[in-house]
C-alpha cells in the first residue's frame, strides 16, 4: 500500500528564500508540496499551509507587516478558521503574528546581531499536528538564522500554547519564557523561529525537523482522507 | 517620525483615518504606541 502524498501549500512572498527548501524538504518527509504565489487570492487544493522563512517585501516597517496584507492571507485566514493545519517559520512565523493568527510579536534579537546556529529545543506538547511524532520532553537540534526571532508574548498567552522552548541556558535570542515555538488556542496554527526544513537529513547535521514536517504532512494525510476526494 | 499626507474633509475625519493606519499597519499595538499630530496644509 502506498500512502497518499497530501499536498502542502507552500507560499512564495517577494523576498522568501526557504520556500523551495521547505517544499524540498516536505518532498522528502511524504508531501506533494505546491508553490503559492502571494498574489493569488485562492490556496490550491491543499491540505495543510506552510509559510516559509525568508524576508517578505524587505521586511520594512516591521517583519511580517506588509507581507500581511498579501491577497493570498485572506484564503490562508480561512483555511485556518476551518482548522486546517498552518504553519509558519521564521519569516513566516513573524507573518502569522502580524496578521494576528498567532499572538504575540517577534522582536529584534536581544544582542542586536544576526544569530545563526543550531539549537537544542525542548518539546512542550506532542498532541499538535506539528509535534506528533515528538515525545514530550524530547531535545530536538534544530538551527536557528535570523535577527528578528525575540518572541515577546501577550501577558496572558497560557503554558498550553507553548509547544517547543529553547533548552536551559541555549536562547540564542531573548525570547520571553524560552519560547521557540507556539501554537494558538485552536492548536491548528503553529509558529517557531527554529528552521526544521534545514534539519531533515542527519547528514548535513540533523534530522529532528523531519519529525514536526513528518508530523504536519500526517495531519495533511488526515485531512485529505476526511474530505470528499 | 512619519509624515503623511493626507486628503480629508476635515481634521477628524483625518485623525479617525491615521489612528486605523496605526492600529492596521503603522504601529504594532502589542510593543509600540502612537501620538498623531495634525498639521493643516492649504
Amino acid at each position: 500500500v502506498t500512502e497518499r502524498r497530501p499536498r502542502v501549500a507552500v507560499l512564495v512572498f517577494p523576498g522568501s528564500n526557504d520556500d523551495r527548501d521547505a517544499a524540498w524538504a516536505l518532498s522528502a518527509v511524504g508531501a506533494d508540496p505546491q508553490l503559492v504565489w502571494h498574489a493569488d487570492t485562492e490556496l490550491p487544493r491543499v491540505d495543510a499551509v506552510v509559510l516559509p522563512g525568508g524576508f517578505s517585501y524587505g521586511d520594512y516597517l516591521r517583519c511580517g507587516a506588509i507581507a500581511r496584507f498579501a491577497p493570498i492571507m485572506e484564503a490562508v485566514a480561512d483555511f485556518a478558521a476551518d482548522r486546517g493545519p498552518v504553519l509558519g517559520i521564521c519569516n513566516g512565523f513573524q507573518i502569522l503574528c502580524e496578521a494576528g493568527l498567532l499572538p504575540g510579536v517577534l522582536r529584534p534579537n536581544q544582542s542586536l546581531s544576526f544569530v545563526c546556529r543550531d539549537v537544542p529545543l525542548v518539546v512542550e506538547r506532542t498532541d499538535t499536528p506539528f509535534t506528533a511524532r515528538c515525545e514530550l520532553g524530547e531535545t530536538l537540534t534544530i538551527p536557528v538564522k535570523h535577527g528578528e526571532g525575540c518572541y515577546h508574548p501577550p501577558d496572558d498567552l497560557p503554558d498550553e500554547q507553548i509547544a517547543l522552548r529553547y533548552a536551559p541556558g541555549e536562547n540564542p535570542n531573548g525570547s520571553e519564557r524560552d519560547i521557540a515555538g507556539i501554537v494558538n488556542a485552536d492548536g491548528n496554527v503553529m509558529g517557531l523561529m527554529p528552521h526544521p526544513e534545514h534539519a531533515v537529513d542527519p547528514l548535513l547535521g540533523s534530522g529532528d525537523g523531519g519529525l514536526i514536517l513528518a508530523s504536519l504532512v500526517d495531519a495533511a494525510r488526515e485531512r485529505s482522507y476526511s474530505r470528499a476526494p | 517620525v512619519i509624515d503623511l499626507e493626507v486628503d480629508a474633509p476635515s481634521a477628524e475625519e483625518a485623525r479617525s483615518k491615521l489612528e486605523r493606519m496605526c492600529e492596521d499597519l503603522l504601529a504594532n499595538p502589542l510593543i509600540e504606541s502612537y501620538e498623531i499630530e495634525l498639521e493643516e496644509r492649504a
